[in-house]
């Protein structure tokens, strides 16, 4: 990483140099994770990273990694059910934080006969369609707007595995391997193992597969492609000897 | 002995912790877990802001009232950086484990053992504040602490930073005070007999060593004229302790 006069290290408090703010004649600046407004015209870093701007949609936040999933809105996330109320179930997002709340009736073809019932420990893929801080997170398994699942819902068999919110973004990422540089699970693809992912912001990684050998193949090479910090070449040479030893 | 070393810091030693810091400064060594926000106990709720909730344990035994003591000082100055507003309800909890203090050939610790709050008080404050960085908990500033000793020799007045066991006990006065990134005074704790005129002496060095600023560190090395009174760049020390971090958290990019 370059640590240059574009994308500075910031430390909560810093003063941000007003070049690097980005400005637009029509749009209004997009604050991301990492920064905040104070009226009138201050803008804080509030966590230590790397300050990146981005001109053309006129947004900038800082990129850090670690520390505890905060929920906010649009976030594709992994909840473990925790109990069931009445026309709610109870999610757990992360350890020993409250829950967030995931309505019964927000999934796919879902009515008050015909709705999914999940077991409390049931993993679920949602999105978090509210999140401020004087309520719990709200979660939805369905869009609102085509009524479709679209790919949320509840993860059956495989299994989960923690990873850092890092990671988590970088696999997000829609060319993961370029921008985040995580090669592993298409390298794993190109092996020939068949599995299927999803990936939560809150850092958790659900594998599912046929063989259970694939899912912990798949897991393994995620927690230690994370823990290792591991660049692209060191990926390719983890995959290899995974493949190696399944054999 | 080794007190005016300089300050040693590793960030994220923890696994299984949202974050953490392992710091050692002038003999004392220091690990810090930091997790949070989580939900908090219903006593400790707050309907609109964190409560932070600090955590010293000793190198050996259980903690008694000078942890007590200590851990009210440290929450209270965290609570005034940490954005506790923005997370209502919730806890956040700093544990501050003493892993080694400087050992003193001379005077019986367990005797004197209400003398020592004082000069491990700066490293505790450096370590959470390090570990809360690590955590990535939203702050509204960073901080530094730094812990300075009047001693009188010869009738004259003397400050020493980060003094060691041995000169707390000669000395007249021992100061504890914390900067913010701002510089705005953020803990000022004294023992005691001193003057103002000692005090602002005392005051006018511990901010040159929480607050040296960055125009200083890119000119020219100044020339120390007194070693003891000037003691480490904290601020500057612990930029690049996170630039360090931040370097090996973006590897990818």
């Amino acid at each position: 990483m370059e640590v240059d006069q574009q994308h500075p290290l910031v430390l909560p408090g810093d003063t941000i140099d007003p070049s690097l703010i980005p400005t637009h004649k029509k749009q209004p600046l997009r604050l991301g994770p990492g920064l905040r407004h104070i009226p009138p015209n201050a803008i804080i870093p509030t966590v230590a990273g790397q300050l990146i701007a981005d001109h053309k949609k006129n947004s900038m936040w800082v990129e850090y990694n670690g520390g505890r999933y905060i929920p906010s809105p649009n976030d594709l996330v992994i909840g473990q059910i925790v109990r069931s109320a009445a026309d709610l179930y109870y999610v757990n997002l992360t350890p020993y934080t409250s829950s967030a709340t995931l309505p019964q009736l927000a999934f796919e073809g879902a009515t008050k006969k015909t709705r999914p019932i999940l077991a409390p420990g049931a993993l679920i893929y949602a999105r978090v369609t509210l999140a401020n801080r004087h309520m719990d997170a709200e979660l939805e398994c369905v869009s609102g707007s085509t009524g479709k699942a679209e790919g949320l819902g509840p993860l059956t068999g495989g299994m989960a595995f923690d990873v850092s919110l890092g990671l988590a973004r970088r696999l997000l990422m829609a060319r993961s391997r370029e921008e985040g540089g995580v090669e592993v699970l298409e390298l794993l693809g190109g092996e020939g193992l068949a599995f299927e992912t999803a990936v939560g912001r809150n850092g958790r990684v659900w594998v599912g597969s046929e063989s259970t050998k694939t899912v912990i193949a798949v897991g393994r090479a995620l927690r230690e492609t994370d823990e290792g910090d591991l660049g692209v070449e060191q990926q390719r040479k983890l995959v290899k000897r995974l493949i190696r030893e399944m054999r | 002995m080794t007190v005016s070393a300089a300050p040693e810091a590793a960030l994220s030693v923890l696994p299984r912790a949202d974050g953490s810091a392992k710091y050692s400064h002038a003999g004392y060594t220091i690990t810090a877990s930091v997790n949070g926000p989580i939900e908090a106990q219903r006593r400790d709720e707050h309907p609109y802001e964190a409560h932070v909730d600090v955590v010293v344990r000793p190198a050996a035994g259980v903690g008694g009232t000078r942890e007590r003591h200590l851990e009210s000082v440290l929450q209270s100055s965290l609570t005034q950086i940490i954005l506790v507003k923005n997370f209502p309800r919730a806890l956040i909890q700093i544990v501050l484990q003493i892993e080694s203090t400087p050992g003193n050939d001379y005077v019986n610790t367990k005797l004197f053992q209400a003398s020592l709050n004082f000069s491990i008080m700066p490293a505790l404050f450096q370590t959470a504040v390090l570990a809360l960085l690590s955590a990535a908990v939203p702050m509204r500033a960073t901080a530094t602490a730094s812990v300075v000793a009047v001693v009188s020799q010869d009738k004259e007045k003397k400050l020493i930073v980060d003094p060691s066991a041995r000169e707390i006990e000669a000395a007249q006065s021992v100061h504890v005070l914390a900067f913010t990134s701002h510089d705005e005074l953020l803990l000022a704790e004294s023992e005691g007999d001193f003057s103002v005129k000692e005090w602002d002496d005392v005051y006018e060095t511990a901010k040159k060593i929480c607050c040296q600023p960055e125009s200083q560190k890119a000119g020219i090395e100044m020339v120390p004229d007194d070693d003891n009174a000037r003691g480490p760049d904290m601020r500057q020390f612990l930029r690049s302790t996170l630039e360090e971090k931040v370097a090996a958290d973006l590897h990818w990019k």
